[in-house]
């Protein structure tokens, strides 16, 4: 075998203004020899023409800057939301439309299981049920014998039959916040939040963050990203511990694997000093496909759960302001010594009040230690206002949105969280190029679908799921939005010199796709097909 | 107690440098036999006094008295698997909750899991730096709701004030939160038995109850009350009951025969205004049995006897 391959396909999106569109690229070693015209490869010697992705279109693997390995393992429960999705495996899932629907599925699951085994759904979309609420009567006509759980797709709530109820003990003398109860005084089979939800999981082993951590959920993440065009993924918060990293080192590391990894650990879970030492340990068992090293810290809650600090006015229909995870004051301190110790921070920030909060520390720290090598990034930033975007420009603080946001929460912004004005600012793309706050956009999978092609059809369109505008302006053209899940993500990460573009001397790393995504309809940009992807030279086609 | 009693477990709440740490190891340093189980959640920091200290492991602290310290990490569902599946079992949970943790949810945890059991909320007050803390609008929320959803609270450092600013802290702590017990301490120096009402529980085992009302062993917070009798009594009653006595019972805790079922018991447990009562899996126990604290004055008696007197007549 010739050790140069030369890709031909009908364009190639490069990323690289310089040599916007090719038709050919070379690979040699993993990396992208050169990219061109087939007459432009031939000076680099012998080569393997391959022509499989003649009638496609090439562009820079797709970067997914913030979701979540629990994307893959999630898939060991059964799927009974809204909208349509596809497995790891390819299965086709059609959304369930209807109380009856999500019924339907469960018998036929139940049908299939063992007879001691539990029955976990997830998914499952109450905003769409709006006639009457899913309650323990519907899951008993599923089964009495074996205990079911339909996890809601906010994850803050579930809905179980009597058998799981039994299991816990709850009944008409339990007096606990979140157990639900119907008209009769007995619990109708609803909890919320997780302390309620807690004894069921744990009787049924539905052990979230597990599922980012086993061998099938880690590869099975690799899959989803795989049909999404996707070739590097940020894991944005995870525990890390040694045995964790090892098992991440191996799986990652297999050649079949379809995806770099980058994985951020959680800085609230030891005192800032350790946090720092550690992250610094840790980046060095990164590894060409794992990059280990740069920390997560949560600050505030989610704006459609409530739970995100809002400045003021607060919350449109009036709801008390959310909860800080780290307080204002210890955030400086964490943020200083992290910054000082040359660690990547990625901080969650959705409302606007935690978003001041986040760049008052970054101010503080950068006042105390000049550290131009350092990218430090706002995570979610849905509720940023121009002046913290200029703010974010004077500090050099970078920002990756939570686009899809717009489409699967923009409705419910708009007349409950945060009212018409502020929901049509969310996610403020075009105000960030306006400014010049280099961006990336996100799924936060599985909070949403894991698709930067969707995520990118929700910033160019900014379509709600009722099918409304919301805040025109902020809408960024194909092109941007192109960059903002390539170049723009892989910047956040502080991998744009090895990954995002197409040329030479970068990691021949692309998305292979049906169409032209430059060149359909804008609205159409999230049904392109994709083929696969080429990893490191090797292609990964989405298994059929 | 049975085999299967579930784990008490206490939400020691309070903003950063209220004194929790100080109070934590207080508590571990004067056990008097229990296992206390601490799980901190400052950002997973086991600021553990040295010489407590008998072995490290996988951020596990384990002290020579039998007593363990571990890091809550970031995730509650974690934490409270990990303290579930605890060995050797401890005997009492207490969970020192981040600054900012609103311990009304994490006591919810207690009060939902069938093998724990919430003991309480206590939240510590810093005397000193309360009202400035208070000041910052983006804490006065969080700091208002760790004092209103305590059933003790400790106002810490109050050597460190003058009386004047004592009374004025207490004063705001009153108007937030009426009817919870209001402790001064400084340096962290409270009880075991204020925290865990550990002498109660074995009060409530020991076969004479009347001597309770006359021991003096406890520190002199407390007047008590105790029932014993053979009549059960009804799961709902006895919520009613309890709903009646009102707040002023500070804590309640007893075991009942069940007014319809013949020898099935009833464990009940009030603190604040939390009720829990649940089956309570035992052969050892006949009759009904109570016992109850209220601050002294409060006249526990006057409004308790009464309450429990339909029955005796009845």
């Amino acid at each position: 075998m010739s050790e140069i391959t030369v890709f031909k396909a009908r364009k190639i999106i490069t990323m690289n203004p310089a040599n916007a569109v090719v038709t050919h690229v070379a690979v040699k070693e993993g990396r992208v020899l050169a990219a061109g015209s087939e007459s432009d490869m031939a000076g680099w010697g012998d080569y393997i023409l391959d022509s499989t992705f003649e009638d496609k279109v090439l562009m820079p693997g797709m970067v997914e800057g913030h979701c979540h390995l629990m994307a893959g393992g999630i898939w060991n429960f059964t799927y009974v939301g809204y909208q349509d999705r596809i497995d790891p495996d390819g299965r086709h899932w059609p959304g369930v439309k209807t109380i009856e629907e999500v019924l339907d599925r469960l018998k036929q699951i139940d049908a299939e299981l063992t007879p001691e085994a539990p029955l976990v759904a997830w998914g499952f979309d109450p905003i769409f049920l709006m006639d009457r609420r899913l309650d323990k009567t519907d899951l008993d006509s599923v089964s009495t014998s074996r205990p079911i759980a339909v996890i809601h797709s906010n994850f803050h709530l579930m809905t179980v039959n009597s058998h799981s109820l039994d299991l816990v003990g709850y009944d008409e003398n339990t007096d606990v916040d979140g157990v639900a109860k119907g008209g009769n005084g007995t619990p109708n089979g609803e909890l919320q939040e997780m302390a309620a939800m807690f004894p069921v999981m744990r009787r049924l082993g539905i052990d979230l963050r597990q599922l980012g951590r086993t061998e099938q959920g880690i590869v099975d993440f690799g899959k989803v990203c795989n049909r999404a065009g996707v070739t590097v993924a940020a894991d944005l918060l995870n525990e890390l511990p040694d045995e964790d990293i090892e098992d991440m080192r191996r799986i990652t590391g297999d050649d079949s694997y379809p995806i770099r990894l980058a994985s951020m650990m959680n800085a609230l879970s030891q005192p800032p000093e350790e946090t720092r030492e550690r992250a610094i340990t840790i980046r060095k068992k990164s590894t060409d496909k794992l990059r280990l090293g740069a920390v997560k810290i949560v600050t505030d809650g989610s704006i459609q759960g409530f739970t995100a600090r809002v400045r003021w006015p607060g919350h449109y229909n009036g709801a008390p302001n959310g909860i800080w995870n780290i307080a204002p004051d210890q955030l400086k301190v964490l943020v200083s010594c992290l910054h000082e110790g040359g660690v990547q921070m990625h901080i969650h920030t959705n409302g606007d009040e935690a978003i001041e909060a986040a760049l008052e520390a970054l101010e503080g720290a950068k006042i105390q230690n000049n550290r131009p090598d350092l990218r430090h990034v706002l995570q979610h930033v849905q509720m940023a206002d121009r002046a913290q975007l200029r703010k974010m420009k004077q500090l050099y603080v970078l920002a990756n949105f939570f686009s899809n946001h717009i489409f699967y929460f923009g409705d419910k912004h708009a007349a409950l969280t945060i009212g018409p004005e502020r929901a049509q600012q969310m996610d403020p793309c075009r105000s960030a190029r306006d400014i010049g706050v280099p961006f990336a956009i996100h799924s936060d999978a599985p909070v949403t679908p894991m698709g930067p092609l969707f995520t990118a059809w929700c910033a160019v369109n900014r379509l709600t799921e009722s099918g409304k505008v919301l805040g025109e302006y902020e809408r960024i053209s194909v092109s941007d939005a192109l960059y903002a899940i390539t170049l723009g993500a892989a910047y956040t990460l502080q991998m744009d010199d090895e990954v995002g573009s197409i040329e030479a001397g970068k990691r021949a790393d692309f998305a292979v796709l049906e169409e032209d995504p430059e060149s359909v309809d804008p609205a159409l940009l999230k049904d392109i097909e994709i083929w696969g992807t080429v990893l490191g030279g090797f292609k990964h086609p989405v298994p059929q | 107690m049975t085999i299967n009693a579930p784990l008490p477990t206490t939400v020691l709440a309070g903003f950063l440098g209220s004194g929790k740490t100080t109070l934590v190891n207080h508590l571990l340093r004067h056990s008097e036999g229990q296992r206390i189980l601490v799980l901190v959640n400052d950002f997973g920091s086991l600021p553990i006094d040295e010489d407590l200290i008998r072995s490290e492991e996988g951020g596990t602290l384990t002290l020579a008295n039998g007593c363990a310290c571990c890091s809550m990490g970031g995730d509650l569902f974690e934490a409270f698997s990990a303290v579930l599946d605890y060995e050797p079992r401890p005997d009492q949970l207490l969970i020192e909750a981040s600054g900012v943790a609103e311990p009304a949810r994490i006591a919810n945890f207690a009060r939902a899991e069938p093998d724990l059991a919430l003991n309480g909320i206590v939240t510590m007050v810093d005397a000193e730096n309360f009202e400035v803390a208070r000041s910052d609008e983006r804490m006065t929320a969080i700091l208002e709701e760790q004092i209103t959803a305590a059933q003790l609270i400790i106002l810490n450092k109050c050597d460190l004030v003058d009386e004047e600013k004592a009374a004025s802290v207490q004063e705001s702590i009153r108007r937030l939160n009426a009817s919870a017990l209001l402790v001064s301490a400084e340096q962290g120096q409270v009880s075991g038995d204020t925290i865990f009402a550990t002498s109660l529980s074995k009060a409530l085992s020991k076969t004479d109850l009347v001597k309770l009302q006359h021991s003096h062993k406890h520190e002199d917070l407390f007047e008590r009350w105790s029932y014993e009798g053979k009549s059960g009594f009804k799961p709902a009653e006895m919520r009613e009951l309890l709903n009646r006595a009102g707040s002023s019972v500070y804590r309640f805790k007893g075991l009942f025969e069940d007014l319809d079922k013949k020898d099935t018991y009833w464990s009940v447990h009030k603190v604040g205004p939390y009720i829990d009562i649940a089956p309570y899996r035992t052969d050892a126990v006949t009759g009904s049995r109570f016992v109850a604290i209220g601050v002294k004055g409060t006249d526990l008696e006057d409004i308790l006897a009464p309450l429990f007197k339909v029955r005796v007549d009845a």
